[in-house]
Parts: C-alpha cells; structure tokens; sequence
C-alpha cells in the first residue's frame, strides 16, 4: 500500500512539474482561456489528490482494496495483453508455413546476422562479401545499418550464456514480433505524458495490432522496420520527458535512443529532423524556457557524436543538407538563450528591437550560410530519395530505379483505410483536442502528425512512420470520448462485470474509465451532481459507449482479418488453394536455390534481375551479381541489358562477367503475377538510361505501343534473353484441355513463339511448377559451329574461264585508276579527251 | 590548207569554247545550289537567332523542310495553337518543345546543323495535307539526308511529352545531345514571396492586435484539412492525374468510385474527405463542447447527431471500401 501511494507520489510530482511548466514566467501565451482552463484542471487534481490523502489519513480505517494497486495491476496486465496480442497476432506465417525468413531484404540480414555471430562483431564490421556484385563485392560493415544485427546477435549470445541453445534463424524470425510488444510499450509511455494513461493503454493496444505497423514486421520478416520503430517511439517519449523536465539526464537518454535508431533504420532522419521543427515551433510560440535549451542541445550534441560512430553515417551528420535543420537549430538556440541572457542589462524598449533583429539576423545568417555551404560543396544536397519527397515528380524522371519499386509509389486512400481502418477517421479528432488543448510536448504530436501524414500520403512505405501516430492520438479522441460517457456507469459497472477476454481493448479502456484516470473521476465528483442527473439520459450513453466499442470490435476484426490474408504470406514459400478447399504448398523458389546450393560449383555466378540477389546469396550460398542494394544502377543496367540483348549479345556480356548460371522467374505456369516477364519492362527501361543506343523500349513493343507475349508481339521482344529462357520449350507443355499448348496464364495468352533453341546456353534446371528455370552458360566452343563451314564450301568455287584461248586478251597489270571528275592538271587537258 | 588549218582550229577554239560554256554552266549551277543551300541555312540561322523556334507557312516548309539540299536537320512540331482549335495539349507540348529549343539555342555546341520549326494547322493546312497528318500536335524530324522514316516521328502517345524525353528522341535521331536546361520557374517562388510579405504586412497592420494568431481553432481546422487531404489520397492524384469521374461510353453512365483498389477517381477521393471529415466531427460532437455550455437539452441533441455521423458515415465509409477491395468480409449497418 505504502509503496503505491509512494509510486502515486511520484506520479503526481512529474505532473505537477507539468502543470508548472505551462505557468513558466518566460510564457506569452494570450490564448487565456485554455490556459485557465489548464491551471484549473491542475487545481481539481491537486485538490482530488488532498482529498483522497485526507480521506486516507482521517478518513476509512481501512479499505478494502488500494485504488492504486488495482490501478497498477490492471495497467501491468493490460499491457501485458496489449504486448501478447502484439506478439502472437504476427504468429500467422509461422503456424501456416513454417518459422522462416520472408521475401527479400530479410535474406540478406539473415545472412549477415549469421555472419556476426560465427565470425564475431569486429569481423563483421570489416566483412568484404565477394559473392556480392561480382565482381566488385560490397563492403557490408560499412554499408549497412548494423543495429538490427547486432540486436539479435546480442539475443542469441544471452540466451546461449543462459544454456538456450537456440538457432540464430529463430532469434531473426521472431525478433520484429517481439519488438512490436516493446513497441507497444513505448506507445503507452509517451501517450501516456501526451495526455494520460488511460489513452496510454489504449494506444498500446491499438499499435499492437495495427495493420499497418504489422504489415513490416510479421514474423519471420526479419528487415531493420522491425525494430526501428520501436526506436522511433521511446526515442520520441525520452525526448518528451527530457522537454517536460528539462533534465540532462533524460536529455541524453533521448540521444542514446537515438543512436540506437541511427543503427537500425535510415529513417533517422525523420527524428533528426522532427526534434528541431518541434523547437522551432516552440520558439515562434514563445515557448523557449530553459528546459528546452538544456534539453535540445545535450541531445544534438551527444546525438550527433553518437550517430558518427556508426560506419554507414559517418560524416553524414555535419555534411549532408539533412541534418542541417538540426545545425541551424542549434545555433539559432545558442543566439537566442544570449539575447536571453542580455536581457537582464538592458531597458524594456532596447530589449525588444535588439531581440527581434538578432534573432532574425541570426535565422537569417544560419540559412545563408548553410546555403552558401552547399553551392560551395562542403554541404552535400538533398540525396535523391529525400528529395523525391519533396518534389514528387522526381524520381520518376531521374532514379528510374527508386520509381520502379511498388512501395515508393503514391498511396490511395484505399490503403490508408486498408491500414488503419476506423483510426484513419477518428485520429483527426485527436488532432483536434490535442490542438485546443495544447501545451509543449503537444505541439510535438502535432507536428509528427502532420510531417508523418504528408509522407505516408507521396509513398506508401511511409505509412509505417504514419502509424504509431495515428494510434496514439486515435487513442486520445475514443479515450476522451468514453471518459465522457463511462463515468457515469461507474457504479453500475462492477455489477455488471461482464468481460470479453478478447476485445481486450474495449474491456481495458473500460477499466481504465473505471479506475486508473484519477483526472476523470475528480472531473465527475466535480459534475455528475450538476449535469449527470438532470439526464444526459442512461440510454444515450449506453448507445454511445455500444457504438464505440462495436466499431473498436470491427477494427480488431478488420485487423485480424488483413493480419491474416495480406501480411503473413512469406512470398518464398506460395500457397493456393484446391476447388476443394485443400491447401496446395507452392515450394519452388527454395527448390530452386536448394538445387544451386548443392549442384553447382562453390564459386558459380549466377546472374537474376536484382530482386532475387539476397534470396541466392542467403539460400543458394551463390555469387550473385547484382542484388537489392541497388547501389551500383550501370552494374544493374549491364544485367538488364544482357536480359533484353538477343542471345548473341547476351552471350558476350554473360562472357565478360563470367557468369556461369543465369536464373528466371517465370510464372506462366501457375499464374503467379510477380514474375520477370511483367517485370521485364523495368529491365528494358533501366538498360536503355544506361546503353541508350543498343536498347530501345520503343523495339519492345508492338506498333500500337502494347507489350505483348503473343504473336502479335514485336521480334525483339521474341529474340530476346528474357523471353527465350521463360518460354523455352513451353510451346509443347498444354496445361489443360480447354487451352491450346504454351499459353501463358499470368498473361491469359498463347504465346507467339514456341520453336525456342539455344546456341549458348542450355537448360539446367527447371523447378516442380516451372516457377525458377536455372540456365547454363556453356563455354566457349573450340570450332565455329559446322553449319557456316559447309555453307562456305559450297560458296566458294573455283574460278573457270569459259573464254576460248583465242578471244584472250592481254590484260595489263597495276592499271591506273581513273577517277571520274577529277582534273588532274588544267582544264584544257580535259577538253581534249572530250 | 590554210583556211582548213584555220578552220580546224576555228573548230577547235568553237569546241572549246561550247565546252567552257557546258562545263562554267555546270559549275555555276553546283555553285548555285551550294550557293542555295549556303543562303537558306543563312536565313534559317537568322531567323534562328530571332526565335529558337522557327515558325513556318506552307511555302515556307517546302523550301526549308522538303526540297532537296539540306545539311541540316529540321525537327518540326506540327500544332494547333489558335485559341479556336481549343488544343490544351498544343499548348503543353509547344511549351516543352520551346524549352527544347531554347537549351538547344543557347547551349555551348549551338551549331545549324539542326534547326527546330512549328507549323500550325491554321497557317499551312497544306502541309498538314501533304504529310497526312489529320492530329495535333505531332513532331516530325527530317533527316538532313533521305526522307524521313518510321521512327521519325515522335510517339506522343507513349514516351510522354516531357523536353527530356523529346531531346533524348532528338539525341538518337540526329545524334545532337541536347542538355535540357529548364529556366528556372520563379512563379512558385514569386507567388510564395507576395504571400509571405502579405502575411507580414498582414501582421505589421494588425500588430496591436495579434490574438488571432492564437485562435486554436483556425490552426485546428488548418491541421485537419491537411490530414484529410493527405488520408484520402489527394498526392496520388496529383501524381497520377486521374480523371475526374468515369462515364461509361456505352451507356452513357458516370461511375465516381474506382472499381478497383489500385486506382481511384477525383470525385471519389473528395466523397472519402467528406467521409472521414463527418465521421471526425461526429466524434468531436460527442465530446463536451462550447456550444452545449450547460444547457443539457442541447447536449442530447448534440449528442445523438454527433452518434449518428459516426455511425452512419463510417458504415458508408467501409461499404465503399467493400466494395472496391474484393473479398473483404465485413460490413456494419449498411451491406
């Protein structure tokens, strides 16, 4: 007991500290009334909270049950569910299939991460894979984020000093899972210090099974999202305690956090960029204090030194226009704390102009200066990628490759609902309240809210950074609004009793209504005697509360639902299902890898379209040549066009890169739409910005401009690589009855050439489903090929004359050649032989 | 003897001189063709030097474009610019073959071995006639030697329009490699420039009296309108350029909302904001707000309409999701 009024204590303090904040002298806040309405709503707590300490000390001899300790609980078992859900809803692919790692990228952590832990962390940092990009290789320890890595590296070696022998495979598969409950964790601390704790737990419980979020980090989709945005949000509620309390120690914290989101993902730069927008706004608002100073500059300092560290940032942060916003903040913070400091020596009216000019020449000098930095070179511009934010018809002009990847496309709205279903709608009403009731670290949600909207709207893979945000203020519109209609039922409520071990969300905000909010519940002793009982009337609340909790039912529904049918395919592995309902397991991919594996030479390279680069080189154990990293667009060009060049051409290519397999997904067979033939186009399109003379796109379409399979498909198309090693020998293969040989299902068509030969490759191998075909490239042959020897043979014959000896004639040797036209020497020679 | 001597050589010089005469006849004409040739790429650089984009009649063409002599390559828009023709791709495409022209004009290897020309329909109907062109706009090259082949004419359709994609056309005809250099286009920061010093002077004037600045509601309704443009996919529009609704060429039908969930419609996405924006201020109803300030009877009223849009425009909202995403399962109220 003595320990949660003591945990209560503390609780009141930090708030306490809040409410101070907001009544900070340096404050110039005219919007009054929401003011009072703040410094009042701190008096009713403060009071509520004198009077449950009178009621405890004079009051009861002895409760029966610590309203705190059941608050506690219910809190810790709440969110002990939320992190469950959170955990076992991404099971799907795991009990369906089996605990693998899924589609591409995750490959290659996979692979690296074992690399880590057979070799050991400093082996890792210097690792050279040569069986990348053959035959540059990569330099992994400096061109990765290694925090994904190191996370579950570090896992693995608690679990095996604890004697849990463990495969690493299974740390990696069921890592992002498990940071999705941590996830949901942090989601409930920083709503929790956004607004309170009831919409805490609900946020958590929302983030736990929002599709959104569940759609990078399944289990078994072992990829740096996974673990990021568990950073991204406890980055994020460090840095509003170190803003609340202004203390160097949560200052530093954040930029801890933060170091440890610079290893994990690339988009740190959306923290880095946040965190000083936060400040600015505050400085326009008149918000500067002391504690934002203290707070923003530890974290830039230390975070930015910790960033460095990493191999793959290195000196990005101090020469890149990235992390300029966070520079230009800090020096504007420096300029603005001095005039601060000034202020104490001069009058009111020198104050003011010298405070006004120096920060806008200050704003002014940093802007110039960085501006300047950049033309002279010292400052990088924005890369592509984050510059195709900015102005959205970038990348499809200029990075071709950036613009053929599905998930940088715009996002519809139907995948904003498809995401996050009833909070896309209710999420803007907690924008609203969190705006007219606004303080600090509010204006921080805002902002998130707002940048993270734009971002998720110009590409859908941003949605992932869209969602926590969405949760959390979802979470503070339907816990504001049950606040309103189930505190009444309080009473009626531990009669009822009725609990749903599922919908645990709905039963734990109706708990948290019941118990936790000590706000909520000093605001009904406050009301219900004046409002309550003159009738909003039972029934309407009850219908209210009703409404809500059956769209919150749907949403878990809807959640489960998409979980299940959308997310957890491990698209290496396919299913179909049978008329009969049966389940048909479509295993080709890791036929086709297992055979490289253990067919091929140790040191065969095997060319693919860069989709496939980390899928050979995890499961295959091959040398690859061009892989997801697409960091090198000729070495990727140079592939393309080997794969849209006819086999002639082909072959010298192949020859210059020495690559002994080539590899195609052809999904002709089963229908499987994702295959290299749909995807050839992007190939064609890449190789014609590098080798524009000898691929055209133009050639690869028929004269009305379609691409087609069929006959009425244009000859380069039907000479080409690609073509001819996903349609070799399909003429011959008819599917069923109904169809006449060689058609094409992805495509619904017959396919227009079916006598299909190779001169320099031959087939290798060719999967269960024909889903991978694996080619040889044969070596050189020692003899041209007979055919051109018998046709010269018969060209060639010896000259007879058929002239009788009587009519030859002398003929003279070395006869000069006249040229027509051309006058020698005057003009009158000329006239003569005329 | 002497005469025949004589008029041998008579004969002789007679012959000389019809020959001199053929041979200085011939010579004149290859020196008046080189002449011709040398006095057009003159003119043509002339009237480049005036405008990067030559504007060309009928006649005008046939002797530039279409008779014999040329070194030089001639890349000619035909269009239909006349404010009549009502042709907003003319306008679109003309803009971007000028940006063309003007990097070409101005660029370090400006040289007359290429020249760029419009012809419009309403100054030379003839050429058109003559080329058998019956739509506008369409770019057609000729080549300095030959006439004109398939690829030479450029494929509006499917390449797109865009100056980049012209001069890469442009590169592979004629082999000039044109860098396209876009003049900077200040109109956005022209536009952004009046509106910041509307705002200032805005703020200058009202500088006694600031507190609107802090109305929470403004920036409220400023925050929301972003979240509902962005939520409701007005980006992918801008990106893609859908059109605004979908009427059926057979049955003269309008569709608003997109039959599949990979694409959309301008009216749908503004029927989804309408959505999302009812739903949002149905819940922001059932909150305590300003206007019920005590007045219970008002609450009720308040309350049931703020239930109502929530539950009504979210059951609309998701039966048009169900019926755009195939096989979704759920519905609530509305099928």
């Amino acid at each position: 007991m003595n320990m949660a009024s003591a945990g209560q204590q503390g609780q009141y303090d930090a708030t306490a500290g809040d409410e101070n904040s907001t009544e900070d002298p340096t404050v110039i806040f005219p919007g009054g009334r929401a003011k009072n309405s703040d410094a009042m709503y701190a008096i009713t707590r403060i009071r509520g909270q004198q009077m449950s300490d009178a009621r405890q000390q004079a009051g009861k001899p002895k409760p029966p049950i610590h309203i705190g300790a059941v608050k506690g609980l219910l809190a810790v078992v709440i969110l002990f569910l939320a992190c469950l859900a959170a955990f076992s809803s991404r099971l799907f692919a795991v009990i369906r299939f089996e605990s693998i790692i899924h589609e591409f990228d995750p490959w290659f952590n996979y692979r690296s991460t074992h690399y880590l832990v057979t070799h050991g962390f400093y082996n890792f940092l210097n690792w050279f894979d040569e069986r990348a990009w053959s035959p540059l290789g990569r330099i992994v320890g400096g061109t990765v984020y290694p925090g994904l890595m190191v996370t579950s590296g570090a896992i693995y070696n608690i679990l095996h000093s604890l004697n849990i022998p463990i495969h690493i495979r299974d740390v990696c598969v069921f890592l992002a899972p498990l940071f999705s409950g941590l996830t949901a964790l942090a989601a409930y601390g920083l709503t929790t210090e956004l607004w309170d704790a009831s919409a805490g737990l609900l946020a958590a419980c929302f983030i736990a099974i929002v599709p959104g979020y569940i759609s990078r980090s399944v289990a078994g989709s072992y990829d740096n999202e996974g673990i990021a945005i568990f950073a991204l949000l406890f980055t994020y509620y460090l840095w509003i305690k170190a803003v609340k309390t202004g203390s160097i120690a949560w200052a530093s914290a954040t930029a801890l956090l933060y170091f440890y989101m610079v290893s994990a993902w690339g988009g740190y730069v959306f923290i880095i960029n946040l965190i000083p927008l936060h400040v600015c706004v505050l400085l326009l608002m008149g918000r500067f204090s002391n504690r934002v100073y203290v707070a923003f500059c530890t974290f830039y300092i230390l975070g930015t030194l910790m960033s460095m560290q990493i191999p793959f940032v290195g000196f990005q942060p101090v020469r890149t226009s990235e992390h300029m916003a966070a520079a230009g903040t800090f020096v504007l913070l420096q300029a603005f704390a001095f005039l601060r400091y000034i202020q104490d020596f001069l009058t009111k009216q020198e104050f003011r102009s010298l405070f006004f000019f120096g920060v806008l020449g200050t704003a002014g000098i940093t802007f110039m200066g960085v501006v300047f930095l950049t033309y002279a070179g010292y400052v990088a511009p924005w890369s592509g990628r984050f510059y195709s934010l900015y102005d959205t018809g970038y990348a499809k002009i200029h990075i071709p490759i950036i613009a053929s990847v599905s998930e940088h496309q715009p996002t519809t709205w139907v995948s904003f609902f498809f995401d996050l279903h009833i909070l896309v709608c209710t999420f803007p009403a907690g924008l609203w309240f969190v705006i007219k009731d606004i303080n600090d670290e509010r204006v921080f949600i805002a902002l998130y809210a707002l940048s993270a909207v734009y971002f998720a709207g110009v590409m859908v893979r941003l949605m992932l950074t869209l969602t926590p945000v969405v949760c959390i203020l979802a979470a503070i519109a339907i816990s504001k609004t049950l606040n309103e209609y189930l505190v009444d039922e309080l009473p009626k409520k531990s009669l009822t009793g009725e609990e749903e071990e599922e919908e645990e969300e709905e039963d734990a905000d109706r708990k948290n209504r019941k118990y936790y909010d000590k706000a909520g519940k000093v605001r009904r002793i406050k009301t219900d005697k004046g409002k309550d009982d003159e009738g909003m009337g039972g029934n309407l609340k009850g219908f209210v509360v009703v409404a809500i909790i059956m769209t919150l039912m749907l949403f878990s529904v809807h959640c489960t639902w998409v979980t299940s049918n959308a997310y957890s395919s491990p698209s290496i592995v396919l299913a179909s299902h049978n008329q009969d309902g049966s389940r048909v397991i479509l295993d080709d991919f890791r036929e086709a890898y297992y055979w490289l594996r253990k067919n091929t030479d140790d040191h065969a390279r095997v060319m693919s379209w860069w989709d496939y680069g980390y899928q050979i080189a995890g499961m295959g154990n091959k040398t690859t040549l061009v892989d997801n990293n697409t960091w090198n667009n000729s070495h990727i060009a140079l592939v393309g066009k080997a794969m849209s060049s006819n086999e002639t051409a082909a072959y010298k290519i192949m020859r210059d890169l020495s690559v002994d397999y080539v590899l195609v997904i052809f999904g002709g067979v089963i229908g499987y739409s994702g295959d290299d033939i749909n995807k050839f186009l992007w190939m064609v399109r890449i190789a014609e910005g590098e080798h524009p003379r000898d691929i055209k796109e133009s050639n690869y379409f028929t004269p009305n401009g379609e691409f087609r399979v069929d006959k009425a498909g244009s000859p380069t198309l039907h000479n080409c690589l690609m073509y001819k090693m996903c349609y070799y020998r399909f003429g011959e293969l008819q599917l069923d009855f109904r169809s006449p040989a060689g058609f094409d299902r992805t495509r619904g068509v017959e396919i227009g050439k079916k006598d299909i030969s190779f001169e320099h490759l031959e087939e290798a191998y060719t999967t269960e489903h024909w889903l991978v075909r694996v080619y040889k490239v044969k070596p050189l042959s020692n003899r041209v090929p007979s055919q051109n020897l018998l046709k010269r043979k018969a060209g060639v014959k010896k000259y007879v004359s058929k002239k009788t000896s009587k009519k030859r004639r002398g003929s003279i040797k070395n006869k000069p050649a006249v040229k027509r036209g051309k006058r020698t020497r005057g003009g009158g020679k000329v006239n003569k032989r005329i | 003897m002497v005469t025949r001597m004589r008029f041998a050589r008579c004969g002789f010089l007679l012959g000389v001189a019809i020959l001199a005469v053929i041979i200085c006849d011939q010579q004149s004409y290859a020196v008046k063709k080189e002449e011709q040739l040398g006095e057009r790429v003159k003119q043509l650089v002339e009237w480049g030097n005036k405008r990067a984009v030559i504007r060309m009649n009928g006649d005008k063409y046939r002797l530039y474009a279409k008779s014999a002599p040329r070194n030089y390559s001639l890349v000619i828009m035909l269009t239909a610019m006349q404010p009549q023709r009502q042709c907003s791709v003319c306008k679109a495409v003309g803009e971007e073959f000028q940006i063309m022209a003007n990097s070409w004009r101005y660029s370090q290897a400006y040289s007359n071995r290429l020249f760029f020309a419009s012809v419009d329909y309403d100054e030379a109907a003839d050429v058109f006639k003559s080329l058998k062109i019956n739509s506008a706009p369409s770019i057609i090259h000729f080549p300095a030697k030959g006439k004109s082949k398939k690829g030479d004419t450029y494929d509006i359709q499917r390449l797109g329009f865009q100056a980049e994609n012209l001069a890469k056309w442009v590169a592979e005809r004629t082999d000039v490699h044109i860098r396209i250099f876009r003049p900077p286009n200040y109109s956005g920061t022209i536009a952004l420039g009046i509106l910041l010093a509307m705002v200032a002077g805005f703020l200058y004037f009202r500088r006694n009296n600031l507190e609107f600045l802090y109305n929470k509601t403004m920036w409220g309704v400023g925050a929301l309108s972003i979240v509902f443009a962005m939520t409701s996919g007005q980006m992918w529009n801008h990106i893609r350029g859908p059109p605004y609704a979908h009427r059926n060429p057979q049955n003269g039908q309008v569709s608003y909302i997109h039959g599949s969930s990979q694409g959309q419609f301008v009216a749908e996405t503004h029927i989804v904001i309408l959505l999302n924006a009812a739903v949002t201020c149905g819940i922001i109803l059932l909150n305590k707000n300003s206007i019920t300030d005590g007045d219970v009877r008002k609450r009720r009223v308040v309350t049931v309409i703020g239930l109502a849009l929530v539950v009504f425009f979210f059951s609309l909202l998701l039966s048009i999701f169900r019926a755009k995403y195939r096989g979704y399962p759920y519905s609530f109220l509305i099928k």
